[in-house]
């Protein structure tokens, strides 16, 4: 596999906006690249176990398989894979990225996949937080909605054909 | 088919390639972390909250907005949220503000348009603009009947 590089242009830009800040103000850059530090080691954390789900993906699973359980046409099943995953995923969303898109290779519709992504507002670690903060009937009816939107976005999501024409060939 | 489609012979082959592919992005991925840096600890809790007007529809399309732009974990918000509550703000903008926090990230549409096309990240995008705001009304309107 031929390695080319995605992103230098706006690797090279973002840089030239930290050099331009830090004219204005040293400090606080340090203190912007050290967060960026921090979150470039939990992004590489999670991208260590992104590749080996990713090569499982491509080796083990086939199209036709995961098309059936998280396709289109995969059902009922298939919005609660999507919503189950979403809740139980942890870390940024784009650490996930790399991973949904093989999958949207291997089959997975677009709207189980954009409800995998809305149902990711749901924080099982940070709900008894939210309970504290805003209330229990507040966290319910906010979990509910979330699920419910989620698989609403991902409804609508699966009739919008223009989606499609950007999948690779 | 793209080469990447195309089945490896052995699960050795597909991890080479899945590790390629990740360090293909990497470029992409410094890019958006960089930003998450600068977004962290150039926009702060204080300029965020002084968006807020205290008038619920716009404070709701603010707070929507607010939480799209902002970044870190989604406690910052629950914290945030419930001191702009305090401060008089109204829920259904608490609501969309906490929910966008989560599901919309101005910093990361690059990458999510590089890994999932251009189409995909607008219509999810959008999409999920909209249903934050309708999520928050539902929400507080839902409290509202139950009392």
């Amino acid at each position: 596999m031929k390695l080319r590089f995605q992103g230098v242009k706006f690797m090279v830009g973002v840089g030239l906006l930290y050099g331009g800040l830090a004219l204005y103000d040293s400090d606080k850059t340090l203190q912007a690249l050290q967060k960026s530090g921090m979150v470039l080691m939990e992004i590489l954390a999670i991208f260590s176990v992104v590749v080996f789900i990713s090569a499982a993906i491509h080796y083990y699973i086939d199209s036709r398989s995961l098309a059936k359980h998280l396709g289109e046409e995969s059902g009922l099943k298939g919005w609660l894979i999507a919503l189950g995953a979403g809740v139980l995923s942890h870390g940024p969303m784009y650490a996930w990225y790399p991973m949904i898109r093989d999958l949207r290779e291997h089959g997975a519709g677009d709207g189980r996949v954009a409800a995998f992504f809305y149902a990711r507002a749901i924080k099982v670690p940070l709900l008894p937080i939210m309970v504290e903060y805003f209330g229990l009937a507040f966290t319910i009816v906010l979990t509910i909605y979330i699920l419910l939107s989620a698989w609403i976005q991902g409804l609508i999501m699966d009739r919008i054909d223009w989606i499609a024409e950007d999948r690779e060939p | 088919m793209s080469e990447r489609r195309r089945r490896p012979a052995t699960y050795r082959q597909a991890l080479k390639r899945a590790a390629l592919s990740l360090v293909a992005m990497m470029p992409t991925v410094l890019g958006v972390v960089g930003l998450v840096g600068i977004f962290q600890v150039f926009i702060t809790k204080e300029m965020l909250a002084s968006l807020f007007t205290k008038e619920p529809i716009r404070d709701t399309v603010v707070g929507t907005l607010a939480g799209g732009i902002a970044v870190g974990n989604a406690l910052v918000s629950y914290i945030l949220g419930g001191k702009l509550l305090e401060q008089g703000v109204s829920l259904y903008a608490v609501t969309a503000f906490v929910l966008a926090w989560v599901t919309l990230g101005v910093v990361q549409l690059p990458l999510e348009a590089q890994m999932l096309g251009v189409r995909f990240t607008i219509a999810r995008n959008l999409l999920a603009l909209i249903f934050t705001m309708l999520t928050a009304i539902l929400t507080v309107q839902t409290l509202g009947v139950l009392g």
